[in-house]
């Protein structure tokens, strides 16, 4: 028997897929800066950091290609927006480096 | 002989737009998207730039913010993005009705989110955290109430196309939409979380 999921048109299985997994690594990035606790206080261990930008860009893309329908589009303009977020979180983890190295 | 499906190209979706025309939805949406992008990486980047002279002000500060409630409003933030996409993949089958519901999902979750954030501004504000107190929470202030700004805008958007509903126009809500979304992904981690 068919499951529910298997029923549905394949773009709409793409967009809860994309959905789930947007939201698992909202969970996974609230876990890895560690809110709870005395950790809260201390400064994200470098891997920490990394997972979190990481996963940052990922879901990024994810809105851009899936939610934003950017995966039709030419590749100029997919690569336009996914280098523009990349030069985000490069700026980003460029200053919170420096701002490491400093102290 | 049978050719590659590859080998067709594809329609473009907007003709006549230029170097615009394979972008989906309204071409004009996408300029905005672009140029609010390069605006909030600019901040971004700025934000990131003075952390360098003051971590210890801006760590401090950031532990007074609740993280949680920030995650929170990205699930839902992420969840109205879903029903938008639905919205636009309902109008295209014809499905009017189906959209309006998509729509009102959409509509309530970005009311939602709101909520929370004018339940986290109160928070700070009765705290005696201003834009003025220093430099992490002018750029608090300004990140995220220009964000809850477009939330605001595009909650007017979805409103409106859903009272004139047709597909250009749930398409290009939908866009800005996710647009906002996209924002809060690079906004949450860099706020609340990075420190």
């Amino acid at each position: 028997m068919p499951t529910l999921l298997a029923t549905l048109p394949h773009a709409t299985r793409r967009l809860l897929f994309t959905w789930a997994v947007l939201m698992g690594l909202t969970l996974v990035t609230m876990l890895s800066a560690q809110l709870g606790g005395d950790a809260r206080l201390q400064a994200l261990p470098l891997w920490s950091a990394g997972l979190l930008l990481l996963s940052t860009a990922f879901k990024a893309h994810q809105v851009l290609m899936t939610y934003l329908g950017l995966r039709d589009a030419s590749s100029a303009w997919r690569g336009a927006f996914i280098g523009l977020v990349l030069l985000t979180l490069v700026l980003v983890a460029s200053g919170y480096l420096l701002a490491r190295l400093g102290s | 002989m049978p050719q590659r499906k590859e080998a067709y190209p594809r329609p473009v979706p907007n003709p006549g737009w230029g170097p615009l025309s394979t972008l989906p939805g309204n071409p004009l949406m996408w300029v905005l998207i672009l140029s609010e992008m390069v605006v909030f990486a600019a901040f971004f980047g700025l934000f990131a730039w003075l952390r360098i002279g003051e971590r210890e002000v801006f760590d401090a500060s950031r532990q007074l913010l609740d993280p949680v409630a920030g995650g929170i409003n990205t699930l839902v933030l992420l969840t109205s993005g879903l029903f938008a996409a639905l919205a636009v993949q309902a109008i295209s089958a014809g499905r009017i009705r189906r959209c309006r519901q998509w729509l009102a999902g959409a509509f309530a979750l970005g009311v939602a989110f709101c909520v929370v954030k004018v339940m986290e501004y109160a928070d700070k504000l009765g705290a005696g955290l201003v834009p003025e107190t220093n430099t992490f929470f002018t750029f608090y202030y300004l990140l995220t109430g220009f964000h809850f700004a477009h939330v605001l805008f595009g909650l007017g958007l979805i409103a409106l196309v859903a009272w004139r509903i047709s597909h250009d126009n749930v398409e290009t809500a939908a866009a800005f939409w996710h647009m906002v979304d996209l924002i809060w992904i690079l906004l949450y981690p860099v706020i609340y979380l990075l420190r």
